[in-house]
Parts: structure tokens; sequence; C-alpha cells
């Protein structure tokens, strides 16, 4: 019905038209809800990774206000003496003391798995057995009983999680038989915790029992590995009462642990995904900006398709304010619309993206964090990109002349403008300019560096109404060759309308140049990777426990037949001193804190040193002479440091600065790692042992036959897993594969994007040639020379977007990577495959045929009288 | 009463390199509740002339005035509020907006005036009904034939009891049946509304309902037939235009 209010008058035409013209509107909307859905699911994903990261974390602190926690954790402990002096202090009300230890099933002891993963918050089947204060833990952390009691204190009694339980097939009562240092140990089973609270934690394969005998069980008597802190609640609202609290603890104990909020633990997991979620959100951009694309088009041929129509309402006297509130009051309903059913589609993929992530950061939590902000950002953008994108053909459909009513035929769209590819030119070059040229703060980095790969693409898309021409003659004769006469008639007709046409191919190649980006820089990650795993780590078996082994092992190994060189390393988690971290970023980053044998290590494998780093030989001679380093670059990009500088660590000994012995590349924990030597590994942290041992085979003999014979020999004994290298290289790429999956998802979505963008422009071609195709059936084309008409024109787009992806796409893999080494201190190299050219040829071609198909058939099925008819 | 003059009303175009004179001093009146007939050869114009009576191009030189409004006086918003309250317009190609009903275009230029609509209930009723629409108020245009759409935008031309209205070929695209009736309904809205229609035509038979014709040759206005009292005759105008073509 008609309104009577007049400012509704543009809503009113604008709602007609959407629903007169439903395939148009529903495309947009389409490229809308995608969009948005993208920006969504992007954040959504990364949030609910962080949460459910920190949830883990959260799980262990329960409702503690405060952690005290040995200044490296993984490494240090606490004194358990430290417990009496924290709780006497003012403002505590609760300190429960922990430790924590993992160990295996006696059960499954030969059949442990070593579960490959980012963050380690899962390892296979080891068991997280804590030893706590059963009367007073649970004041701090939530124990949601299933059934049964908790443990008396003193007794050798666990709590289990019903989950654990029910998988090994236990009940109250039985005894839950682990491993020891020393053998095995009986654990009366007396109560099941529901999956809640501690519960989930470790996925749920945790357990409790009585602290005082999992420290006599384990060696670890008057060591705690944690202290959680439940404040006076007068003071836990406040938090400047909560700071005042925390520094006078951190004064009161000293170099002897550390006072920590809880949501401070997992800062190492959280750094290390920050690389990988800048990744997708810098993609979420690429989908905004193929979107803007298809919305764009979709406007703008809607202004084409209807020059008359405005003409007329302009001759009956609407104004040009009008008639560009007409084109916006469409854009913001659909906008609005979009980003709305966007909001939903977003969840759903988030939910596929967040298993995607889980299986990176492996972690089955499965809630989703929908920050609001998000949802609020993604309407925003999803309403801002389609007016936007609206805005230059709502000007456009403003000036039209109310004479376009009086012509006898519609408005074609005109030729592109040499303004426009000049504009491109220049674009390409700021672009450039800026990545290469100009130093950015390094807060604003990566927001500059994805400007700039955005003003490229978009410069790159301007050039392309510069390149249809001389481009089309290429197309031509495989259009030919294709599809005969009228394929060359197809091919042509791209040149008529060089916007039109421009768009397309721009939304193709965007998409087609994220696909050869992604798939250059996960190949030249791969190849890395393969390096790293073929010289860093050597060797040709690994050896690993659950539970740190003894150095002596190593002689042991060599007495195998088959066995040439064993080196061991043991990884610590160790902080930074505050002053070293980047402004703002936290009280001190963490790093892993690789020991190594460096005369053994060097018979086994190799460090690759980053250019520059001067004589791998006095490198080593420096490392090998203690209070020195090798960093990663990763390392040395974030903290600013070269050969020779130093680095300061929290040691069991206080502050102390290492010097950088070299600068070397290793993935290892996303590159936030250094290496150092035993010897200073005892010196600064009193530790010994070995996490892992990396075996070399003599020559003539099998590796599979050597690992045999050590896991004959020792698997049971020492409950040690042996793996081949080739078997955890498989792994790694695996997870590289895992990781890379997410990004696939997001090109997944830019091609349909350019799909849809296809399938648009043809449609329109189309319908603006009515006349014409019914001309040329008239004169005896057949329904399938029309088809093959159209689809000759769709192959010279999909061959044009091909091309310009292809180059395109070579010069964003090449800047990925120069980004990724910029941003995050790698030192990948450009490694050239043809993979996915090939793929970016393969798709661009098939969605041009796929795409075209129903617009292909709409022209053949045109009825000739009706389009000669047509004025 | 002149409803409308032009004074020396000049056009000219360029093409390439070499300027065009569409209109070469046109000096033109019309008497309100005239009904007048533009005729002449093709590139006489005649279309170019309709064009800047409606003020929806601009001339080169000289002036349109209607309803005593100069146009060259006028920007580009007051142009189209102008036309909006003062101009009516019939296509050749009918031009109604396919998304809405017939009733729906008929009211659009109140509309786009931003009129309270419930004012002009009968009066948009008595306009269907003076078309022969009133049962169609609700058919999309996809639903009615040629003559009936070119019913519908003549109610539209006026529903604003516009000072002229401007028909462009208004029978070009119908057979002779319906636009006989076009024309019998134009003569029709003149006599009974008391409206002033200017219509262009290549048609004698759609002329000859004129009240006047006036026939242009070269951007000049080269002879005009008046009415008789029994309408300008078909003859006439045939003998007329085939000197004119010759």
């Amino acid at each position: 019905m008609l309104t009577s209010l007049p400012f509704l008058a543009p809503f009113f035409l604008a709602l007609r038209n959407m629903r007169t013209r439903l395939g148009r509107t529903l495309l947009t909307v389409v490229g809308i809800v995608l969009g948005v859905a993208v920006v969504l699911a992007v954040q959504v994903t990364n949030q609910s990774t962080l949460d459910s990261i920190r949830r883990v974390f959260d799980r262990a602190a329960g409702q503690a206000n405060l952690l005290i926690v040995p200044v490296n954790q993984g490494s240090d402990v606490l004194e358990e003496a430290l417990l009496a002096q924290v709780e006497r202090a003012e403002g505590v009300e609760v300190a429960t003391p922990s430790v924590k230890v993992q160990t295996l099933l006696a059960s499954e002891a030969e059949s442990w798995q070593i579960a490959f993963t980012i963050n380690g918050l899962a390892s296979g089947n080891v068991l997280d057995l804590y030893g706590v204060d059963p009367v007073l833990d649970p004041e701090v952390r939530v124990y949601q009983l299933s059934m049964g009691r908790t443990p008396d204190p003193e007794a050798y009694e666990v709590l289990l999680s019903r989950k654990f339980a029910q998988e090994r097939s236990l009940q109250i009562g039985n005894d839950l038989v682990v491993l020891t240092p020393d053998s095995q140990a009986r654990l009366e089973i007396v109560g099941l915790l529901a999956e809640e609270g501690v519960g989930l934690l470790n996925d749920g394969v945790v357990a409790f029992a009585p602290l005082s005998v999992i420290q006599d069980l384990y060696g670890r008597g008057g060591e705690l590995d944690e202290i959680a802190l439940r404040i006076d609640p007068a003071i836990s609202g406040d938090t400047r009462q909560i700071e005042l609290l925390k520094e006078s603890l951190a004064g009161r104990i000293g170099r002897r642990g550390q006072v920590i909020y809880p949501a401070a633990r997992g800062q190492l997991v959280t750094q290390m995904l920050a690389t990988y979620q800048q990744g997708l959100a810098f993609f979420s951009m690429i989908a905004i900006f193929v979107g803007a694309f298809l919305i764009y088009n979709t406007f703008s041929m809607t202004v084409v398709e209807r020059t008359r129509e405005i003409g007329m309402l302009r001759a009956i006297g609407m104004n040009r304010w009008h008639v560009l509130g007409m084109v916006l009051a469409e854009a913001g309903m659909l906008s609005v619309v979009g980003s709305i059913l966007g909001l939903g589609t977003g969840l759903l993929l988030a939910r596929s993206l967040t298993t995607l992530m889980g299986a990176v950061v492996t972690s089955s939590e499965s809630v989703l964090s929908v920050p609001w902000q998000g949802l609020v950002q993604s309407v925003v953008v999803g309403i801002g990109v389609t007016l936007s994108a609206a805005l230059l053909p709502a000007v456009q459909a403003a000036r039209i002349s109310p004479l376009e009513a009086l012509r006898a035929r519609g408005r074609s769209v005109q030729a592109v403008r040499p303004t426009i590819w000049v504009s491109g030119l220049a674009l390409l070059f700021v672009g450039w300019a800026a990545l290469y040229r100009l130093e950015w703060r390094p807060e604003i980095n990566f927001q500059a560096g994805s400007a700039s790969v955005l003003v490229i693409l978009f410069g790159a898309t301007l050039t392309v109404s510069l390149a249809v021409i001389g481009l089309e003659r290429l197309t031509r004769p495989l259009a030919g060759a294709l599809y005969g006469d009228e394929g060359q008639l197809g091919s042509a007709n791209i040149r008529r309308s060089v916007g039109r046409t421009t768009l397309t191919v721009a939304s193709l190649m965007v998409a087609l140049t994220m696909i050869i980006g992604v798939g250059s820089l996960a190949y030249s990650f791969e190849q890395d990777m393969v390096t790293w795993v073929d010289t860093a780590l050597g060797g040709d078996l690994y050896v690993r426990s659950p539970m740190t082994m003894r150095a002596s092992f190593a002689r042991q190994l060599e007495n195998i037949p088959g066995v040439a060189v064993v080196t061991p390393v043991r990884y610590l988690t160790v902080r930074l001193t505050p002053g070293m971290s980047p402004a703002g970023e936290g009280e001190g980053d963490s790093l892993f804190f690789a020991a190594i044998d460096p005369w053994t290590f060097r018979q086994v494998g190799a460090i690759e040193f980053a250019a520059g780093s001067g004589d791998p030989e006095q490198n080593w001679a420096r490392l090998a002479r203690g209070d020195a380093l090798f960093v990663s670059t990763v390392v040395a990009d974030r903290y600013g440091l070269s050969q020779g500088d130093r680095i300061s660590l929290l040691t069991r000994r206080g502050e102390h600065a290492f010097t950088v012995a070299g600068v070397m590349i290793d993935f290892t924990g996303q590159g936030y790692i250094v290496y150092s030597t035993y010897a200073d590994l005892q010196r600064w942290f009193g530790e010994g042992g070995v996490d892992r041992f990396t075996v070399k085979i003599a020559p003539g003999y099998a590796v599979s036959s050597v690992a045999q014979e050590i896991e004959t020999r020792y698997a049971a004994r020492r409950h040690i897993s042996v793996q081949t290298s080739e078997v955890f290289k498989t792994n790694i790429l695996n997870l590289l594969g895992s990781s890379f999956r997410l990004f696939d998802v997001l090109n997944l979505i830019g091609v349909i994007i350019g799909a849809l963008g296809v399938i648009n422009t043809l449609v329109m071609n189309v319908v603006e040639r009515q006349r014409e195709i019914g001309g040329l059936r008239s004169l005896g084309m057949t329904r399938r020379q029309t088809t093959q008409m159209v689809l000759a024109e769709s192959l010279a787009m999909g061959l044009i977007g091909g091309v310009y992806g292809l180059g395109f796409g070579y010069v964003v893999a090449k800047i990925m990577i120069y980004a990724m080494n910029e941003l995050n201190g790698y030192d990948l190299q450009f490694i050239f495959t043809p993979g996915p050219y090939l793929l970016g040829v393969l798709i661009a071609l098939g969605i041009s045929q796929l795409a075209a198909l129903y617009p292909a058939r709409r022209a053949a099925a045109v009825n000739i009288i009706e389009a000669i008819k047509h004025e | 009463m002149i409803v409308l003059e032009t004074q020396k009303l000049t056009k000219q175009y360029q093409m390439g390199t070499v300027i065009v004179t569409a209109l070469d001093g046109i000096d033109f009146s019309v008497q309100r509740g005239e009904f007048i007939a533009i005729m002449g050869p093709s590139g006489s114009g005649k279309s170019t002339l309709l064009h800047l009576l409606g003020g929806l191009d601009k001339p080169t030189s000289g002036e349109v005035i209607l309803a005593g409004q100069p146009l060259s006086q006028l920007g580009d918003d007051e142009i189209t509020r102008f036309r909006r309250r003062k101009v009516g317009l019939i296509f050749q190609f009918y031009n109604l907006l396919p998304t809405l009903t017939t009733a729906e275009n008929v009211a659009l230029p109140l509309l786009i005036d931003g009129q309270p609509l419930g004012r002009h209930r009968q009066h948009l009723a008595n306009l269907l009904t003076l078309v022969n629409l009133s049962d169609r108020a609700d058919h999309r245009p996809d639903q009615l034939s040629g003559g009936q759409q070119q019913r519908v935008a003549i109610a539209r031309a006026f529903v604003n009891d516009p000072e002229i209205v401007l028909a462009d070929e208004p029978t070009g695209n119908l057979d002779s049946r319906s636009g006989a009736a076009i024309l019998e309904l134009l003569r029709r809205a003149c006599r009974d509304l008391g409206a002033t229609i200017v219509m262009v035509t290549h048609d004698p038979r759609a002329a000859s309902y004129a009240d006047r014709v006036v026939f242009l040759q070269d951007g000049q206005i080269v002879h005009r037939l008046e009415n008789n009292g029994e309408g300008v005759s078909v003859n006439k105008i045939v003998e007329v235009m085939a000197t004119l073509e010759l």
C-alpha cells in the first residue's frame, strides 16, 4: 500500500524494487551475509579459542583471586614453607596448595601416545594427577561430585572425572593404578567428578589425590607447584586493593615465587596464537573487500537496468536527492537484513571454524564466545560497506538525466576513463611504498600491512580496465577454439561493458590471489618446516616419556646395536624480565628454553642460523662457553635482539642476562624459543633430566628395527615411546595442514562471492542484450550457439581473472611471506610451487563456466518475438 | 490565456567538430485548454522542442515561459519541482514502474511530491474512471495491455492537475484501435478537465485529433493548420507532410 509519508517514499519505492527484482535482491543479500558472516566468524573463532584456553586455566584457578606460582613455571617449584607465610598475610582468606604430576595408568603404560600440539593442553592419554588439600581446595575450585566423596587427607584415595572413569570402566571402590618414578601406586577411587569445574581439566583426563600422598609417591616432598589464594570478600571486589595485596605478597615471597592473576596463565599459548589470529582477521577483511565488489556490482547493474525508470522518475519530478535516497534506502534495508542474517550465518560458520581451530590448539571446547563488540562491529561493517559500495551507483543514478526516459534504449555502461587505471597504478605504487619503504610503529604494523595489501589489491582492480581490451585479444582465439565463431563473438562482448567486466574480473582475481597467496605461503612454511625437522631436530628416532628421563639413559641407548649417536634435550618454560617485553604487553613474556648438549647435538642435527649471524663455529663456541643463548628469529625480532646483545631471563637465581650467541631459525612454540646448554640449565635453573632423546642410526641399520629394539628393551620398564622422524614430520605437516584449513574455508567463501559476481554480471549482460540476442536468434543463431556465446563471454572473464589472479597471487604470496617475516620475525623463504597456480587457473575457469550456465540458459530461452519487440 | 510561450528558442548540439542546430529561434505559444500537435520529419526538432517545453533540457538561447515562469531562471531542483507540479508527461513507451500497481503508478507524482494520498483518494478514483481502469487498479504493468498501460500513463500525467501535458508519440507503440482510444481520451481530457496538451507525433491520424497542428522542419516552424471546427483534416496534414518530406 502506498504511504502518504513523503520521507518514506524512497523506502517504499526501494522496497517494491527489491520485491520485484527478487533474484538481484537475494544476490546482494548473499554478498552482505557472507561478508558479515566471515567478519563475525573470525572474531568469534578467535575469541572462543582464546576463551577456551583461558577456561582451562580458569578451571585450574577456580575462584582464586591470585595465584602464587614458581618464577619459571614448568621448571621451578615453590617451597612448601611458603604456604604458612602466605596464609598469615592480611587479606588472604584461603590459601590452598597443590602439586601436579603427569603420569599414566599402569595398564596404558605401553601404549601411551604422543599428541603433537601447539599448546600442549592435552597430550594423548597422559593423566594429570593433582595433589591437593581435599578440605581446602573445594573452597577455591569447583568440585562437582557426581558420585562418592572427596578423599580423606593423608589417605591413598583419589577423585576421578566421571568421563575418564567411564572410558576406562573404573568404578568407585576400584583402585587407580598409576606409574610412579619408582614403580606403580594404587589409589582407591572414592568419588567421581561431574563434567564441570575441575572435572573438565585436561579434557577430563584428570585425578585428584591428597597433597601429601602425591608428594610422597612422586618424590615431591616439601615442594608445591601452586598456591591458590582466595581473598577476603571485603577487598575482593576492589581491584586497587587486590593490586596492593598482590604487591605486598610479592614483596613477602621475594624470588621464591611470583604472584599472578589467574588470567595471566596461558600467556605463552596466547602469544603463540596471535600471529594466526592476525592472519584470520586479515582474511576476513579480504572477504569483506570481495563482498563489497559484489554489492557495488549489483547496485551499479541495478542502476543501469533502471536507467529509463529513473529517468522517468526524474522527468515526472523526482529530484536528484530523492533518487540518491531511493538507491541508498534500498542499500540500507538490504544491509540491515543482510547483516542480521550474516550474524546467524557467522555463528554457524564460527562453529565450524572453531572446530577446525580446535584441531590446531587441541581443545575439545565447543562453547562459542560471542563478543558483543564483535556483533556490533560486524553489523556496522555490513551496513557501512553496503552503503559505501552502493554510494557510487547511487550518485550515478542521481545524475541520470530525465531525458533518459524519452530515449529508445537504456544507457549502456560507459567506457572506463583513463583516470581509473592511472589511479590504479598510483595505488599499486602507494601500497608497495607503504609495505617496503615506510617504517610503521610496531603496534600498528599489522594494520598498516593489511591496509597496504588491500590498497594493492584495489589498485590492481582499477588497472583491470586497462588490461581487459588487450587481454581480450588473447582470450578470443581460445574462446573461438572452444566455442567456434559464437565463442569469438562472446569473448568480444566483454569489451562492451568494461566497467562491469572489470569488477567481475577483479572479484575473481582477488579470490584467486588469496588462494595462490595462501597456497604458496603454506608450501613455503611446509618446506621450511621440513628443512627445520631435517636439520635442527635431525636424527632418525625420537625417544620420549611422559615423565622426565634421566640423562644417564643415553648411555643405555647408545649400547643398542645400530645407535650411532644420542643427544638429549630438555624444555622449560621461562619468563623474560618484565622490562624486556614490548611496551604495554603484560608483565613479561614466556619462552621455551631448550637445553641441549652442543657436542652430541651437532652430530645429530644442525642449527640453521639466520642471515648475518656470522661464523657458525664461533656461535657454537660462544654458546658452549656458557651464559649464552641462541634465540629464534621470532624472539630476536620481538625484542629487537641481534648477535652479541643481552636477553634477560628470570632464573631460579634471579634475573640474569644471557648473551645472544646467534639468531637461528626454529619453529618450536611458534618460534618463541631459545637454545642453551645443559651446563647453563643446571647452573641457572637447577635442572637436569631429558624430555626427548634424538637418536641417529648408524649406517647399515634399519630405523624401524632399531626403534623396535629400543621399545622391546625399555618401553615397559621406562614408559618410553619411540617415534621415527618420518612419523614426526608427518604429524607436524598434518598440524600445519590443519592450521591452513581455516584459511581454505575463508578462501572458499571468497570463491563463492566471486562466482556470484560472475552470475550477476552475465545475467545483467543477457538482460541488457535481450533485443540483440533476439535479433541474433532471428538471424538463425541456435539456442546452442547462444549458450556457447554466453559461456565464451564468461570464459574470457575467467581467463583474464585467472591471468590477473596468477600475477597478483605471485606478488601477494611474496608480500605475505615478507609480512610474516616482518611481523613475526620468521625467516621464511619464498619457494615457488606450481600447485596453487594450477589450482587457481582451474578454479577461475571452473567458476566461469559453472556460473555462466544459468545466464546462458536464460539467453538461449529468449523469446525471439518478445525480444525484438522489446524496446 | 497563454499557458506556454517560447521566445526565439534555439538549441544547438556539438557533434564532434560540427555544431548541429536542432531548433532555430522558435516563437510559439499555447492557449489554456488547447490541444496542439507538433509534426515534422525525422530530425526536424520536434522531440527537442518537447524536451525544452517540459524543462527536461536547457536551450542554447531563447526562453520557455510556462505558467508565467521563465524556465531559464530556475535551478535544477527548482525546475524539477516545477515540472513535478506544473507539467504532465506521457511517453511513447509508457514508462510505468513495473514494481507498482496501476493505482500506485497513477499516484506516483503525488508520492514524490510528498502529498498526503488520503486527500487525493477521490481524485485518484476519478482519474481511474476517466481512463476506464477502475477494475485494473491493483494490476501491475505486466498484467496490462499496451493501450491500458498508456491509459495509466495518461492518468499519471493528469494527477497533479498540471498546467500542461506533454505527450511524446503517445500512440507510437500501439495498434490503431488502442491509439484511437488514447487520442479520444486525450481530447476528452482537454474538454472535460480543461487540460492543455502538446503532443509530438508523426502520425497524421493522431494529429488530426488536435486543435492545431504545428509543422517543424530543420528546427523552424514552417506551417500551421488550425481546427476549422470539425477537427484538422487528415488529408491536409498528409499533404503538408508530403511537402516537408520531399
